[in-house]
């Protein structure tokens, strides 16, 4: 079994003071072997300003909360209610409602039978009219019945002033997000937190309007109440589904935060440089990935990317061959940026079997050729200052073994820089390499990520052992840290591998991270 | 390493006074020349020479008709199998082809058939001067969907010569009953427009260098229509940010 100790307790806070830097200057970087814990002096934080929109990993639900906190407890009575009532005979108080689940027996048995099949996350998306749009398994048609209730629940707890957050019942959640014109349904059993399924929804969400726009989307609602947007959204089927895929296997949307791709120092200046150097007018972003690894990002000045935004555009990039295939030309929303106009991007492979991705954002529709240009520029840069065979060889070791730290008995760990919005992570140990096993540590991770950013009763740090691993978290306002041990490890052991571990990181932080924010 | 006779490549607008002149746009872009396949920005080249795009193509039609395939064979004559994978967007790429003693670049561009591009489709066919309208001969709806852009186009493209293509041949040529689009009525409709008729399968290769052979001929003789005597265009315009302005028209 497992067990957790929170460590509110001694340890931590006096070890916190003790390491706290004297100075508290960003710029200083401190080569003490005690690395600051103050947000600005962690490893890995950006020399200059931050690349990246600050962010909480749960800024979106903390929005949420905010709004509907204070109701929290009576909406949990209002959906017990509600569970009785379904289970008795379906739908009592849904036909008040109309919300066209009439004849419907047992939904919940229907939702049951449909989760059962995977063990996955279930996602429906429905308009406010009770209208399929997307559901991750199955189709749109057949589970239309499933969605009208789930609309009709929707619409109940509305009836009464009150929002509709989450069911929980015989092992299952359900869970809600109301963004109006759309409903966003997520359906568990994996044993996730409400927060976990909530930011799987907000990102399927922002996954919509990345495609569409706010406007967009309101604009076809308002106009008709039944329309289906599925006609819209064809096409993005992939693009969805590798998004779903990535929140379940990428610590960076649970992190809200981009892993780097780990670069020798030198190379990576030229190649920022050169992308730096590359520019156009109406370009805003200019953003090279190794797979969903950064390599380097350039903004406009005082434009700052965020981090969903360049998930959303990563997975993009991914889950189309067609831009392997030529360049590809796209108008993209960016909705954390700015819900309510497009972008347009360039994006392009630069070998067709190459993981090298090129984004370059602008504002002009027109700037195709402009883009395709700055990419050629930015190449021969590269290839004129020999640093492209070097990236090119990066990506062989696109990670490196968790040995190289050398803590005994640690197996693997993610370290969050909280200033540059940058983690790094070794490669998966021996233990972990089974796709399952992956998942298994990944909902691990989840688990104390959901312990640490608690809405009410958040963590500062704890120690979980089980069967199979012992794990530790830690936050400051410096850094996010999971540890994982083998079960031979000891607490004292895992705390003072912590000490260590940012010593490495500190250490390695030129190759692990990118120091420098640079604008056009 | 990389040098250039003049300048770094960029997209030219011809600046011309005509209306019918604008609708040229040439672009000079990396090639290597002895290079018959599309090389563009291939990073292993070591020495490369400007090339320019002649004409622009555009394929048009609905989702999954097969314009990403078509564009494959013709390019890299191959025919990916596996899951189908949406365009998004639209996806450029250049390809050299002889006609006759010349060398004409085709600048393709293959746009996502789904209707959410629908109203961002002009900025990928304005100035084409050929328009390939796909349609999937196992698919009625589709040959719907082709009209509408033969529409789109003779409205607001008048310039643009149009391709009819029948695609997914080899689907049919062993099962008639497959055939949900006749032969006789689409060349009807054709001859009624002022249009080309093919019918591909990039599965089997059938017929997809004919359509663009066919692209590249009826270019190249109507070229000079338009085009007298093009000058080469002046590499020291492309500080002035206007020169691009001229492909809002
Ligand atoms: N049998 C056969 N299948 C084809 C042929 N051309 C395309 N297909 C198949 O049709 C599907 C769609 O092909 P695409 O070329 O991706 O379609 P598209 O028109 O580019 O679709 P969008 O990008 O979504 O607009 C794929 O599964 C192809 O394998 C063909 O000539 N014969
Ligand atoms: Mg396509």
């Amino acid at each position: 079994m497992a067990s957790d100790v929170h460590s509110k307790g001694v340890t931590w806070d006096t070890s916190n003071g003790n390491l706290t830097p004297v100075e508290h200057l960003p710029n200083s970087r401190s080569e003490s072997p005690t690395p600051g814990l103050v947000e600005g002096t962690e490893p890995g934080a950006g020399q200059e300003r931050a690349m990246f929109v600050h962010t909480q990993s749960f800024e979106d639900l903390t929005a949420d909360v905010e709004l509907t906190g204070s109701r929290l407890s009576e909406i949990e009575e209002v959906e017990e209610e509600k569970e009785e009532e379904q289970q008795q005979g379906g739908g009592g108080g849904t036909g008040e409602t109309g919300g066209g689940a009439e004849g419907v027996e047992e939904p919940k048995q229907e939702v049951h039978a449909v989760v059962r099949e995977k063990e996955e996350d279930h996602v429906f998306v429905l308009s406010e009219a009770g209208k399929p749009i997307y559901t991750r398994y199955g189709s749109e048609e057949a589970l239309s019945t499933t969605m009208g209730v789930m609309m009709a629940l929707v619409s109940f707890v509305e009836a009464n002033k009150n929002v509709i957050l989450s069911i929980h019942a015989d092992g299952l959640r359900v869970v809600f997000l109301r963004k109006s014109p759309l409903v966003l349904v997520c359906v568990s059993r994996t044993g996730q937190s409400d927060s976990e399924l909530w930011r799987e929804l907000h990102y399927v969400y922002y996954q919509i309007l990345s495609l569409l726009t706010l406007p967009q989307l309101q604009r076809v609602f308002q106009q008709r109440q039944s329309y289906d947007l599925r006609r819209l959204l064809s096409g993005s089927e992939r693009v969805t589904a590798g998004l779903l895929r990535l929140l379940e296997t990428d610590a960076g949307l649970m992190l809200n935060a981009t892993m780097s791709l780990p670069l020798c120092g030198t190379t990576r200046n030229i190649v920022c440089t050169s992308l730096q150097a590359a520019s156009s007018k109406n370009l805003v972003f200019s953003i090279l990935l190794a797979g969903d690894r950064l390599v380097a990002l350039i903004r406009k000045k005082e434009q700052h990317l965020h981090h969903t935004d360049l998930h959303l555009l990563s997975n993009l990039a991914a889950s189309s061959s067609s831009f392997r295939q030529g360049e590809g030309w796209t108008p993209v929303c960016l909705p954390k940026f700015n819900a309510s106009g497009f972008f347009h991007a360039h994006i392009s492979y630069f070998e067709p079997a190459s993981d090298l991705c090129l984004i370059l954002v602008s504002t002009d529709r027109e700037d195709f050729f402009n883009l395709s240009d700055c990419k050629q520029r930015f190449l021969e840069r590269l290839k004129k200052r020999n640093a492209y065979q070097t990236l090119k060889e990066a990506l062989h070791s696109p990670t490196y073994p968790v040995s190289q730290v050398g803590i005994p008995e640690l197996w693997h760990f993610i370290y969050k820089s909280k200033s540059s919005g940058l983690y790094t992570s070794p490669e998966l140990p021996v233990p972990y390499h089974t796709e399952e096993e992956q998942e298994r540590l990944m909902d691990l991770y989840q688990y104390l990520h959901s312990r640490l950013h608690h809405l009410t009763r958040p963590l500062r740090s704890i120690y979980r052992c089980t069967n199979t691993e012992n794990l530790l978290a830690w936050s400051t306002s410096g850094f996010e840290l999971y540890l994982c041990f083998s079960p031979l490890a000891t607490k004292a052991l895992a705390m003072s591998a912590v000490t260590k571990l940012l010593k490495w990181i500190r250490k390695e932080e030129d190759r692990l991270f990118i120091l420098n924010s640079l604008t056009y | 390493m990389m040098s250039y006779p003049v300048a770094p490549p960029v997209l030219l607008c011809g600046v011309s006074k005509t209306k019918s002149q604008t609708i040229l746009f040439n672009l000079l872009i990396e090639h290597q020349p002895t290079e018959d396949k599309f090389c563009f920005f291939h990073p292993e080249r070591p020495t490369m020479t400007a090339m320019r795009v002649d004409a622009k193509v555009v394929m048009l039609g609905k989702e999954s008709v097969g314009k990403t395939s078509l564009v494959e064979r013709y390019v890299h004559h191959r025919f990916l199998v596996g899951p189908y994978q949406n365009t998004i967007g639209a996806a450029f790429v250049a390809k050299s082809i002889n006609v006759g003693n010349k060398v004409i670049t085709l600048g393709i561009w293959d746009t996502a058939g789904s209707e959410r591009y629908e109203a961002m489709s002009r900025i990928y066919y304005r100035g084409a001067r050929a328009a390939i309208v796909c349609y999937d001969l196992t698919d009625n709806s589709s040959f719907q969907r082709a009209r509408f852009w033969v529409k789109e186009l003779q409205t607001f493209e008048e310039h643009c010569k149009i391709y009819l293509c029948g695609t997914k041949n080899d689907l049919v040529e062993g099962d008639r009953s497959a055939r949900q689009v006749d032969y006789h009525d689409v060349q009807d409709f054709v001859e009624e427009i002022g249009a080309q008729h093919f019918e591909t399968s990039s599965k089997t290769g059938n017929n997809v260098d004919a359509l663009f052979l066919k692209v590249a001929e009826d270019f190249s003789n109507s070229a000079f229509e338009f085009l007298p005597e093009e000058k080469g265009v002046n590499l020291d315009q492309k500080k002035n940010s206007y020169i691009y302005t001229c492909c809002h028209h």
